[in-house]
């Protein structure tokens, strides 16, 4: 299945998005680790080309066949998988599809759509055909009305269908974002906002004309935990989204909460109270506050592993200039440092996500050259292969707030860069990188589960 | 009917000017119908009750006087007592003018007793927003434990950090993050008892 790399070239021109090029040298403002490997994590991938009909639908609006198209197209090329080949040449699909003349065009995979009309409600009919191995896939999707707040979800979730024929593993494009925001016309508040992971749909979510920050998904995407001022102090409250109920969590500590993160079986959450340490609350039984770090330093930003048994967090334990990211069991005991720290060198690390589907863990930070670290990347660590290994994502501007999307594989992230501030997707298999939504006062991002049709 | 109403008024004002004429009549024009006993008695309870009159004025304004003192005093104590002290990049350690400016607060919060503060702790935006709130945290309870530290009651002190959230000055050079490094008073209790 080896192509020529001038492919990747074709991307680039199509998707109106400049490819990153391949890393010149290390940027200036590193600071060389010692003992740690700090390198790209991007994987020299071969990128399969894959071709895209024209939708059809005899009996269908045109325009609705076309929006249809439209989703499913920026999918498949925001999935990152495929270089995606949209404006074909006129007559390639004239007689019929034929493969050698796909083969000779370039493209591994065709995609053909039919949108019909079945009593008032799209269907979208989809073949994907294996232009190299001369076989093809079919699926039948019922979709919901074009003005049905689903209607782009379950488009979403075709897409996803689709990834995952070719590759094995479910797409993206049915997830969401939740971040924290500064509503136009209040300086002084932070609202949550949710938009779709292709950056359409954005949508405020609280009201309260205070600071809510520190939003969380719960594992099946119904309810987002987060923190709010709004009794002057900060509290944790859960906010269900179907209906907009909220409710808060009464811990019976009268502290400041902080830092909110699901174990994955959705019925506890793990949190910091300011000065007394890290914590975890039964949801289900909503009862028992039992604390799992105390002592002195603060201990905050927990983030369960996939299969809830570790947390990752921050702890200052070394001295308040230097937070660091640790890992521990999830139920209490011995930490161990995880991001890079060498006695009397500094470094600041934060923010740490730990993957839904692997042992690699997200955090932000940097190690200064002179004391004040003015810029920071986006790094991954592998806490399963234990080499000290650690992937640097980015490579411009100053970029927190990672989260992991359902694939294990893009990270949403908060960017400060030359060309836009504002919420980003990175890929960490081709580093190719976009903006979702451009806005100085966006932070905390944190990226949905694969988002099932509603119940 | 007019001449008779004006002989009646002519009398009316002989009277009224008999009765509360300010000054005893000079001694040139002595009448032979002078005052009688009682309406001297009259006259000089008058004057006692206006001596005591101007007295008792000149007290209040001596009083209101000492009144606004205390109260412009008092207004500079709680001045004192909600200034913002400020700290070094990435520290929660008091510097040398935040512990002049905490000791000045020290003496009024030894003075009066009943006054409770709200410590509200910031950070400039460098750093992830998550863990400036611990720093903003760190600082109001550097804060806390100078005061305390001194043996004021612990439970006068009640924290908030906003972390970056709410910066005192835009911008994103070294003088707006001096600025938004801080630790902000609110009086919550206590305040308008200050200095009586």
């Amino acid at each position: 299945m080896l192509r020529p790399r001038i492919a990747v070239l074709v991307l680039t021109a199509l998707s109106g998005l400049p490819l990153v090029p391949a890393e010149p040298a290390a940027a200036q403002e590193d600071v060389a680790i010692p003992g740690i490997q700090l390198g790209l994590a991007y994987e020299n991938l071969y990128i399969p080309p894959l071709a895209i009909l024209p939708f059809t639908g005899s009996d269908t609006d045109a325009v609705l066949v076309s929006e249809i198209q439209g989703i499913v197209a920026r999918d498949l090329d925001y999935s990152d998988r495929f270089v995606v080949l949209d404006s074909l040449p006129e007559g390639l699909a004239d007689d019929g599809i034929q493969y050698s003349l796909w083969d000779q065009y370039g493209a591994d995979w065709l995609l053909v759509g039919e949108v019909e009309t079945v009593s008032g409600m799209p269907v979208l009919s989809i073949e994907l055909h294996d232009i190299v191995f001369t076989s093809v896939e079919r699926g039948r999707f019922p979709l919901p009305a074009r003005d049905d707040e689903d209607f782009r979800m379950a488009v979403h979730r075709v897409s996803d269908e689709i990834v995952e024929w070719v590759t094995g593993e479910p797409g993206i494009a049915a997830s969401r974002i939740v971040f924290s925001m500064r509503p136009f016309g209040n300086p002084s508040a932070k609202e949550l906002y949710i938009v779709d992971s292709d950056g359409e749909d954005l949508q405020r979510i609280t009201w309260d004309e205070n600071l809510a920050i520190s939003p969380t998904w719960s594992p099946d995407g119904s309810r987002i935990a987060y923190v709010s001022y709004k009794t002057g102090l900060p509290r944790i409250y859960e906010l269900a989204l179907a209906d907009g109920s909220e409710r808060p969590l009464n811990t019976g500590h009268d502290g400041q909460h902080l830092t909110p993160a699901y174990h994955p079986d959705g019925a506890e959450l793990a949190f910091n109270i300011l000065g007394s340490g890290l914590f975890r609350y039964d949801l289900g039984d909503d009862c028992c506050l039992t604390r799992l770090v105390g002592g002195r330093a603060e201990n905050l930003q927990p983030s369960y592993s996939h299969d809830g048994d570790e947390l990752v967090f921050l702890s200052n334990r070394l001295g308040e200039a230097t937070p660091q990211i640790y890992t521990m069991p999830a139920r209490g005991g011995n930490a161990n440092l995880l991001s890079p720290y060498r006695f009397g060198q500094g470094g600041y690390f934060g923010d740490p996500d730990w993957s839904p589907v692997s042992g690699k863990v997200a955090f932000a930070g940097g190690i200064a050259r002179r004391r004040v670290l003015n810029r920071y990347h986006i790094y991954v660590a592998d806490t399963e292969v234990g080499d000290n290994r650690l992937f640097r994502l980015t490579r411009e501007g100053s970029n927190e707030d990672p989260s992991w999307a359902p694939d294990g594989r893009h990270i949403v992230f908060v960017g400060e860069r030359r060309n836009g501030f504002g919420v980003f997707i990175v890929d960490s298999g081709t580093g190719r990188t976009r903006i979702v939504v451009a806005s100085v006062e966006a932070s905390d991002t944190d990226w949905s589960p694969a988002l099932g049709p509603r119940t | 009917m007019s001449n008779r109403r004006f002989v009646l008024a002519a009398f009316a004002t002989a009277i009224v000017l008999t009765a509360c004429g300010s000054e005893p009549e000079p001694e040139m024009a002595p009448e032979p119908t002078g005052p009688t006993a009682e309406e001297l008695e009259a006259m000089r309870q008058d004057s006692i009750r206006r001596a005591r009159d101007a007295e008792e004025a000149q007290r209040r304004r001596e009083m209101e006087a000492a009144e606004r003192e205390r109260q412009r005093r008092a207004e500079m104590a709680r001045q004192t007592l909600r200034e913002t002290v400020y700290f070094d990049y990435d520290e929660a350690v008091i510097r040398s003018d935040t512990e002049t400016t905490l000791r000045a607060k020290l003496d009024i919060l030894r003075a009066n007793p009943g006054v409770q503060l709200r410590m509200e702790g910031h950070a400039d935006e460098r750093g992830t927003s998550e863990y400036n709130i611990a720093l903003g945290n760190e600082r109001s309870e550097a804060v806390i434990q100078f005061l305390t530290g001194f043996g004021l009651d612990a439970g006068r002190f009640s924290s908030v950090s906003y972390g970056e959230e709410r910066p005192a000055a835009q911008g994103s050079n070294e003088a707006a993050w001096a600025q938004n490094r801080r630790v902000e008073f609110v009086i919550t209790a206590g305040g308008d008892g200050i200095g009586q």
